[in-house]
C-alpha cells in the first residue's frame, strides 16, 4: 500500500478523504454527523459487521428479500408446471395405481427448487446490488479488514461532476474541508487517499 | 452494549391484576368444571374426547413454557431475557396436569379400544400390544412423564427466581448445566404422551413421526401464547423500556420457523404413508379425507401453515405488534383445531363441537389463565437478575 499523503503530486485520481475512528461507537457517532452533513457520496469500512451502522449511515432497506421471494414463487411454479407437463400430460406414467396428477409426490421437488432458485437468486443479486466482483477499487489499507475502522468522505467520481454538484443540494467536496470536518466528528487520524485499481 | 453500563433497567415488578379480570378466570374455571362435571355424568362417551382434546392441547402449552425457557439457557440466548418469565409462567399449570391426568383414568374405558379385553382377546395385533397397552402401565407413563416436567420446573423456574434476588450468575450455569439433561426427557417423555394420549386412539395405528408432529404443534402454539402474553403485558406497560420491536421481530421469526416445522413434519408424516400406500397406515389418513373431515384437514394445511406463513413472511408484519397479536391468536385456535382433528375422527363420522367441548376448553382455559395470573402476581414479570438481561435491551435498541 502506497501512503497517500507522500504522493500528492501523482497523476492519481483523488477518492477521497479517510478518517479512521478507535472503536465502533465512535465510527457510529460520527458516521451520523457525516450522514447530516448531506455530503454527496460516503461509506464506512470495518473489519466486521457493526451493529446500528446501517442506520447511522443512513441506509434504505435493501430490496434483495423481495429479489428472493419472487425468485422462489417462481421455482415453486416451474418445479409444479414441470412435473404436471412430465407425468400428466406428455408422458402419463401409472405408478402405484395413483392418478397422474399426484400433487403430494410433487412437493419434495416444488420445494427444492423453491429453496434453490431463492438461495441462487439471493446470492445472485447480493453480488448485483453490491456491483460485485470489483476489479477496479483497491483496499485503501489492509488494516481496515482487521482491527481499524474508517469512514470515508469520497470525491466527485469526474472534473465535469464539481459543477454539476455545486449547482445540487449537496455539500461540495473538498479536500481539506472534509479533513478538518473528520477530525472534528471524531477521527482520529486522517489522510487522503487515491483511487486505485487491482492492475 | 457499550451504553449497558451507563443505565439501569428498570424493575417492573410483578404484574397486577384488577378484581374483574381475576373473577372473570374465576368464572370461566368454575362455569368449565361444573359442565364437564354435568358432561361425565351426562354423557360420558361424548366428554371423554372433549376431555382429551383439551387436557392434551393444554399440557402442551404448559410444558412447552418449560422447554422455551430451557432452550434459551442452554443456547445461551441473549434475546429472549425479557420474554423468559413469561413462558416460565405457564408451567404453573404443570400442576393441574398432573391432576387431569389423574382425572382421565375414569374415562380410559370410554375412550380406548384397547381396554376393552373382549375386544383384545383373539385380536392378533391388540394382544401383541398388550405388555404395552395396559391401563396401569400406561397411566404410570404418563404420570412420570408429568412428574419429570414438574421436578425440571421447580428445580430450573426456582432457580431462575432466585436470580431475582441475587443476580448471581451461577444460577444460569446451573440452568445450562441441567438444561440438555431435560430436553433428552423431555423429547422421550412427550413422545411417549402423544404416542398414548392420541396415537393409542387407534391402537391399530402407527407412526413414527407421531411424536414429533405433535411437538411441532407444541412448540407452534407454545410461541403464540407467549406472543400473546408478551404483547398484552407490553400493553399494559410492564415492558416499558425493556421490550422494543427488535424483540417481537425475534418472536415472530421463530413463529416463522415452526410454522414452516409443523408444515414439514407434517406434510412427510402424510407423504410416506400416503406414497407407500399399506393398508395398516392408510386407515388413519383416510379416516380425516372424509367428505365431511376433509375441510378440516384442508384448513390445516391452508389455515395452520398458509396463512401464517405468509402473513409472518414480511419483516414488517413480524415488527407489528398489532399484526403478530392476531396472528397468534389464530395460530392457537389452529393448534385447537389440529388437536381436534388427531382426536375426533376416532370417534364421530364428522367434526362436532358442542357445549361439551366449549365447556371443558373454558374450564382448562379458566384454569390455565388463574395459574398464569398467579404466578406473574408472586413473581416479577420479567427475569430482573438474568446476566443477558442488561444486553438484550440495549443490544436491541438500534
Amino acid at each position: 500500500m502506497s501512503n497517500g499523503q507522500l504522493s500528492v503530486s501523482t497523476d492519481k485520481q483523488i477518492a477521497g478523504v479517510l478518517g479512521y475512528f478507535d472503536d465502533p461507537h465512535s465510527l457510529i457517532q460520527g458516521m451520523s454527523r457525516v450522514r447530516d452533513a448531506n455530503y454527496e457520496s460516503f461509506d464506512a469500512f470495518t473489519p466486521y459487521p457493526v451493529h446500528g451502522l446501517d442506520a447511522a449511515q443512513g441506509l434504505k432497506r435493501s430490496p434483495l428479500p423481495y429479489i428472493t421471494f419472487i425468485f422462489g414463487v417462481t421455482g415453486f411454479l416451474c418445479a409444479l408446471a414441470l412435473q404436471y407437463w412430465t407425468s400428466a400430460v406428455d408422458w402419463p406414467l401409472n405408478v402405484g395405481g395413483k392418478p397422474f396428477y399426484s400433487w403430494p409426490a410433487f412437493v419434495p421437488v416444488m420445494f427444492e427448487l423453491t429453496v434453490l432458485l431463492a438461495g441462487l437468486s439471493t446470492v445472485a443479486g447480493m453480488f448485483a446490488l453490491n456491483k460485485l466482483p470489483n476489479i477496479t477499487k483497491k483496499s485503501f489499507d489492509p488494516a481496515l479488514t482487521n482491527n481499524r475502522f474508517a469512514i470515508i468522505i469520497e470525491a466527485p467520481a469526474k472534473v465535469e461532476d464539481e459543477v454539476e454538484s455545486a449547482k445540487s443540494n449537496f455539500k461540495p467536496f473538498g479536500e481539506s474541508e472534509a479533513a478538518d470536518f473528520l477530525k472534528k466528528a471524531g477521527a482520529s487520524e486522517v489522510r487522503t487517499v487515491y483511487q486505485e485499481g487491482w492492475f | 452494549m457499550h451504553t449497558a453500563h451507563s443505565h439501569e433497567i428498570r424493575n417492573p415488578g410483578k404484574l397486577e391484576v384488577s378484581s374483574g379480570i381475576r373473577n372473570l378466570f374465576i368464572a370461566l374455571a368454575a362455569v368449565g368444571v361444573l359442565v364437564m362435571i354435568v358432561a361425565w355424568t351426562q354423557d360420558p362417551k361424548r366428554f371423554w374426547p372433549a376431555f382429551v382434546h383439551n387436557h392434551f392441547y393444554f399440557l402442551s402449552l404448559a410444558v412447552g413454557g418449560l422447554f422455551f425457557a430451557v432452550i434459551q439457557w442452554v443456547t445461551s440466548a441473549m434475546w429472549s431475557a425479557p420474554i423468559r418469565r413469561l413462558a416460565e409462567s405457564f408451567t404453573s399449570f404443570l400442576p393441574w396436569i398432573l391432576v387431569s391426568t389423574v382425572v382421565l383414568y375414569f374415562g380410559l374405558k370410554d375412550i380406548y379400544l384397547w381396554t376393552d379385553a373382549t375386544k383384545v382377546q383373539g385380536d392378533l395385533i391388540l394382544e401383541g400390544k398388550a405388555g404395552y397397552l395396559s391401563p396401569n402401565f400406561f397411566m404410570i407413563r404418563l404420570v412420570v412423564a408429568v412428574l419429570i416436567w414438574i421436578v425440571f420446573a421447580k428445580v430450573m423456574i426456582g432457580n431462575s427466581i432466585r436470580q431475582d434476588e441475587t443476580k448471581d450468575p451461577v444460577f444460569t450455569a446451573k440452568n445450562r448445566t441441567w438444561g440438555p439433561l431435560f430436553l433428552i426427557l423431555f423429547a422421550v417423555s412427550f413422545t411417549f404422551t402423544s404416542f398414548d394420549l392420541l396415537m393409542s386412539l387407534d391402537p391399530y395405528w402407527f407412526s413414527t413421526m407421531f411424536g414429533v408432529y405433535c411437538f411441532a404443534g407444541l412448540f407452534y402454539s407454545t410461541l403464540a401464547l407467549l406472543a400473546i402474553v408478551t404483547i398484552a403485558m407490553k400493553r399494559k406497560g410492564m415492558l416499558e423500556g425493556i421490550l422494543n420491536e427488535n424483540h417481537l421481530h425475534d418472536l415472530g421469526k421463530f413463529m416463522f420457523a415452526f410454522t414452516v416445522f409443523w408444515a414439514y413434519i407434517g406434510f412427510s408424516q402424510y407423504m410416506l404413508i400416503w406414497y407407500a400406500n399399506m393398508p395398516e397406515e392408510t386407515g388413519y389418513f383416510i379416516h380425516r379425507l372424509t367428505p365431511s373431515w376433509k375441510p378440516v384437514s384442508a384448513f390445516l394445511m391452508f389455515g395452520k401453515f398458509f396463512v401464517p406463513f405468509f402473513i409472518l413472511l414480511p419483516r414488517g408484519n413480524k415488527r407489528s405488534e398489532k399484526v403478530l397479536w392476531n396472528v397468534a391468536w389464530f395460530m392457537l385456535v389452529a393448534q385447537w383445531i389440529d388437536i381436534l382433528w388427531l382426536v375426533q375422527p376416532e370417534f364421530y363420522s364428522a367434526p362436532k363441537l358442542s357445549w361439551i367441548d366449549l365447556g371443558t376448553f373454558l374450564g382448562f382455559a379458566g384454569l390455565f389463565g388463574l395459574s398464569v395470573i398467579r404466578f406473574l402476581s408472586k413473581h416479577t414479570v420479567v427475569a430482573v437478575g438474568d446476566p443477558k438481561l442488561p444486553e438484550s435491551v440495549f443490544h436491541h435498541h438500534q
